[in-house]
């Protein structure tokens, strides 16, 4: 059965057992430098330092706010 | 007196960062009458700054915190001024922040952007952000919004161009997101913050910074 996350208010399936395990892995597959992302899970922010530890299920709401450079 | 906005006679604001934005922000919340401006930023002006930042020649080699000040008090005295010559980090920011109902995200670099941003959301409780993202270059000025991320973040920019090296800065998108950024500010303040017309709350500091 296909897994959901649910990134910027858009919908994105993985294949059965392929959910990026962790938040680090979620963006790396992404291929969003860690560094320069704000993130919050279900409306609670999580800290960069939490990045590795934070582990992700099915059904979660991520909303990731990436910052380049330029001001 | 200036003729000002009755609602930023309480308005305190900080501004992270004095370049292209922080430079311009400052400005446009002084000229309104903005009640105390909390500026940091390490830096001294340049010359190839002056394509965009709101400085002078006669500036030059100056602090950016004590050239942003002068510039204001010429503009309006009201408005007080807090300097910190600084550079900013997860440790110091709460405490040269401390007492602004908003801040305003004005960095040049993604990762200090992130960081300033974090901090702020972590451990600056019910303190609102403005930070920007994609503005550099020229041209494409409707690609610039700005966006309400959740309560306590704004977000300004076009949120994909990134200033690299060779890329031709001007002030004219960069005054673009500044104002972007000063105008959401000014809006909080009003709707949200100090202004008597919003039904949500009572125009009470305390409130807001329970909440």
């Amino acid at each position: 059965m296909a897994q959901e996350l649910k990134i910027n208010g858009v919908e994105r399936e993985f294949d059965d057992q392929k959910l990026p395990p962790t938040l680090t892995d979620l963006l790396e597959q992404l291929g969003i430098n860690q560094a320069t992302v704000v993130a919050e899970i279900d409306g609670q922010i999580v800290e960069r330092a939490r990045f590795a530890e934070t582990k992700l299920r099915a059904g979660a709401s991520i909303e990731l706010v990436r910052f380049v450079g330029g001001g | 007196m200036l003729p000002i906005f009755y609602e930023m006679k309480n308005a305190v604001i900080g501004i992270a960062g004095l370049g292209g934005l922080g430079s311009n922000v400052a400005v446009a919340l002084a000229r309104i009458g903005a009640r105390k401006l909390i500026i940091a930023d390490f830096d001294v002006v340049e010359e190839g700054n002056l394509t965009r930042q709101n400085y002078f020649i006669d500036q030059i080699g100056r602090p950016k915190v004590e050239a942003t000040a002068g510039n204001i008090s010429r503009i309006n005295p009201d408005t007080e001024i807090q300097m910190h010559r600084v550079r900013l980090t997860p440790e110091n920011i709460p405490k040269i922040f401390a007492g602004a109902d908003v801040v305003a995200e004005c960095f040049d670099l993604a990762e200090q952007k992130q960081m300033l941003v974090e901090t702020v959301l972590t451990k600056m409780k019910g303190i609102v952000i403005v930070s920007v993202s994609g503005l550099a270059g020229y041209g494409n000025s409707n690609a610039i919004k700005t966006r309400r991320i959740s309560r306590r973040h704004i977000l300004v920019g076009d949120g994909e161009t990134e200033a690299r090296p060779g890329t031709r800065l001007t002030a004219s998108r960069v005054g673009i997101a500044a104002y972007h950024q000063a105008n959401a500010i000014v809006e909080v303040v009003i709707n949200e913050i100090y202004g008597t017309e919003s039904g949500s709350f009572n125009g009470t500091r305390a409130q807001n910074k329970r909440s």
